[in-house]
């Protein structure tokens, strides 16, 4: 095996498929970055068994030339090393060649590293999904749909199936949802073509693997092509093929727990809301719940405050667009409210209370695709 | 009367029961007095230790910790009895509260001893008389021997209360210590352990005066800060104040117990795992309070010990909780070797009424019943006062602590 690469897109592709490699995995060679040089191009994998990234490097693309003087093979490098020696290299071109002997050269102005590889062939094959039941999404809303909702996947196993997010398929919408049973995000989107031909109703991916994924993909409107199978789900762009266990198990069927009726209703500029929650929780912070209160008064304030007892205490009010509805007085943690206002994605917004004891949602004034729900606090 | 106290400084009493709990039987059952007895846990058991013994059987060489069979070679006649910590509570929570009655600057260190600060007690008569008559009421009202030692500080009143047992009063000032404290062993000293005492001898320091002629930098390399706290304690220094509230700082709640034999049956621990998260669970509850640490202690079979943990999102207190927790750490970190001992010990403990409980999303119908209540309770909090309602502890006798070396029963004189 050998070729000459531009070093910059070499590194690029390096980094994608790094996020899916783990140091501490079952599986040895799972620890090393397969590189497959063929007449079209390169193609870079890693894998940590639940998560698999496939990364190519085209021989050509829109006539800039990327890799020269391929000659087919393959090879596993440790990833350990591999990334910090091409970040390193000196000139722009780079150029890697492997013998029989599983020797690997690097080769970059005057640099040259030998490193020992591992035998390709051991490496897994990494399973080829249908592409029949697949769908697409611009890369950017798909984007969107991660960032409003991976946030509040659990971090803790006790429910394991909570760690991802639900990914729903009913009546020609798309729904994501994730919830660690304090808190719940959703967005939901119309898809464009019709689905019916897909077989897949409602899975759970990974938070992890949504993370990862969110971080690869580049923010644009080229589309994402989103195969699903029974335990597996594949993100395919033009160069990326990003493939992710699925969670086994049923979702817990959450519509029913989302309260259809509210008491209260605060109208409010989302900005003002957040700032304000931020500041109120630079002393909740240092008590060990982080959590503020909310409180309705006269004339559309909203006073928001909070109190730690060894450190102090913070009162703020702020004017609200409008109240409707019973006088309201809750407390709820500071990071829940401030993730969900960041996901609202509109200046201004809706927050239906039914009790202080109760769920409470907050969505844009002006379109309910996007519900964030949380659940109050109850102090001793 | 003022003449019997320092102007500048402190009075500070140590009362000290003697042989407790062996005393707690005895008073119990007058028949037992002048005989040598013995409080043994699970005298059964290999675990059958010695926890403490009347002055009777100590004469004979019975020792604390010593094992049972020993005791019993040293001793043919001695009388062992199971402990009856329900007993050993109610004589404590009685000798704490005369004690209360004098100052409420009482700081209870364990079940049988404390500190007092009566430097503003001038009404009541010199600190000797007050030692007096603390020592005369415990013994009449609950036939009970102690121990008062008087000093300017709680180290050397401590010292002090050690001096002449039982139902001693001995008063150590600082113009005495070159006679009385000095010439003990340093080991005798309040602080020093074996280990202690250990490094201490391999620089050549064998009594307190030793220590007191020891250069402070060359203590200090040996023990660190400790060795500086050593050396100021033994010249008669000792700001630490009384501190009432002191027994209220838990930082963790733990329980730990030894197997009847080393194991590797899984039923066997996951029983022993259930009884610990019982106990903490039960502690918790005692203590109002709840935990967001757990953490697991497994002993092998050859005293290799580990222990791991594991912080999580939320705050517990269930039994159910506990244990389901605990067991997933077991799971994780056992490598099949036999097992000796076990423990659970929650930390990054919280007080209730300092946290905020977080609503689940698949339970909150349930809290969500209660809300008129929790409304109603508001509203009359805020019209009468915060403590209008208190939350009754349900079954009050479950909740009893079961060991000797918790402190949870040490709130309850203020009950």
């Amino acid at each position: 095996m050998k070729f000459v690469i531009q070093r910059d897109q070499l590194m690029d592709s390096v980094q994608n498929v790094m996020k899916a490699i783990s140091s501490r995995t079952t599986i040895p060679i799972l620890t090393g970055l397969k590189i497959e040089a063929r007449h079209d191009g390169i193609k870079l994998t890693g894998s940590d068994s639940d998560i698999s990234i496939e990364s190519f490097i085209p021989k050509e693309e829109d006539g800039i030339v990327y890799v020269e003087q391929i000659e087919p093979g393959s090879i596993v490098l440790q990833a350990k090393y591999f990334p910090d020696i091409v970040r390193k290299l000196p000139q722009k071109t780079v150029e890697i060649e492997a013998d029989d002997q599983l020797k690997v050269t690097i080769r970059s102005g005057g640099s040259e590293f030998h490193l020992n590889g591992q035998d390709a062939d051991e490496y897994p094959q990494l399973p080829e999904l249908h592409t029949e039941d697949s769908f697409e999404l611009p890369t950017d809303l798909l984007k969107n749909l991660i960032k409003q909702t991976v946030f509040a996947v659990s971090t803790v196993e006790t429910r394991p199936i909570l760690t991802g997010v639900n990914m729903k398929l009913e009546d020609n919408h798309l729904n994501f949802i994730a919830t660690d049973s304090h808190r719940l995000a959703s967005r939901r989107i119309p898809l464009e073509k019709q689905t019916q031909h897909l077989n897949f109703s409602s899975v759970v991916i990974p938070g992890k693997s949504l993370n990862e994924l969110n971080k690869i993909l580049e923010d644009k409107q080229d589309s994402v092509e989103i195969s699903v199978t029974e335990n597996q789900i594949l993100f395919r762009t033009k160069h990326i093929n990003f493939l992710s266990r699925l969670l086994d198990g049923n979702y817990p069927e959450t519509s029913r727990l989302i309260p259809e009726q509210s008491k209260t209703i605060v109208y409010g500029t989302t900005k003002e809301l957040l700032q304000s929650i931020d500041r109120a929780s630079l002393l909740a912070k240092e008590s060990r719940n982080n959590v503020v209160r909310l409180q309705t008064k006269e004339k559309d304030q909203i006073e928001i405050s909070s109190n730690s007892p060894e450190v102090g205490n913070v009162v703020e009010e702020l004017s609200a667009k409008s109240i409707e509805g019973e006088d309201l007085k809750i407390s709820f943690s500071a990071k829940y409210m401030m993730d969900a206002l960041k996901a609202i994605d509109n200046e201004q917004v809706k927050i239906e209370f039914t009790g202080a004891m109760r769920p409470f949602i907050i969505r844009p004034i002006d379109n309910d695709q996007i519900l964030q729900l949380i659940l109050p606090v109850r102090t001793y | 009367m003022s003449k019997w106290y320092p102007k500048k400084g402190r009075v500070i009493f140590h009362v000290d029961m003697n042989s407790f709990y062996a005393s707690v039987e005895a008073a119990y059952d007058p028949k037992l007095k002048g005989k040598p007895i013995a409080v043994a846990g699970n005298p059964e058991e290999r675990r059958g230790i010695i926890v403490t013994s009347s002055y009777e059987a100590r004469a004979k060489g019975v020792k604390t910790t010593m094992p049972l069979w020993e005791a019993r070679r040293l001793c043919p006649e001695l009388i062992v009895m199971r402990p009856n910590f329900e007993r050993y509570r109610a004589a404590s929570k009685e000798m704490f509260k005369i004690l209360s009655e004098i100052t409420p600057n009482v700081q209870p260190v364990s079940i049988d001893e404390g500190y007092m600060d009566i430097t503003e007690c001038q009404d009541l008569g010199s600190p000797l008389e007050i030692a007096a008559n603390i020592q005369n009421r415990i013994a009449n009202e609950l036939d009970l021997p102690c121990s008062i030692g008087i000093a300017p500080n709680k180290f050397l009143a401590k010292m002090a209360s050690d001096m002449k047992k039982p139902m001693g009063i001995t008063v150590l000032r600082k113009r005495d210590l070159p006679k009385k404290l000095w010439p003990l062993k340093v080991e005798e000293m309040y602080g020093v352990g074996s280990k202690t005492a250990e490094k201490l001898n391999g620089i050549n320091v064998h009594t307190i005066e030793d220590l007191v002629s020891t250069d402070v930098y060359q203590l200090k390399r040996l023990l660190g800060i400790n060795g500086e706290r050593l050396k100021n304690r033994a010249i008669g220094i000792d700001p630490s104040p009384v501190d009432p509230d002191a027994v209220y700082d838990f930082k963790s709640i733990g329980s730990s117990e030894t197997l009847p034999n080393d194991t590797v049956e899984e039923t066997e621990i996951k029983r022993l795992f259930r009884n610990l998260a019982r106990n903490v669970a039960r502690r918790l509850k005692r203590k109002q309070a709840v935990g967001r640490s757990v953490q697991i202690m497994i002993r092998f079979h050859d005293r290799r010990t580990i222990t791991r943990s594991v912080k999580l999102p939320n705050y517990l207190e269930d039994e159910d909780e506990i244990f389901a927790v605990s067991n997933d750490l077991f799971e994780q970190n056992w490598n099949g070797d036999p097992i000796r001992l076990l423990g659970i010990t929650i930390q990054d403990v919280a007080e209730k009424k300092e946290i905020a409980h977080q609503l689940d999303l698949f339970t909150y119908e349930q809290e969500a019943s209660k809300e008129g209540l929790y409304k109603a309770i508001d509203k009359l909090n805020e019209k009468y006062g915060k403590s209008t309602f208190i939350k009754l502890n349900s079954n009050q006798e479950d909740n009893q602590p079961r060991t000797s070396f918790q402190k949870d029963f040490l709130d309850d004189y203020k009950k």
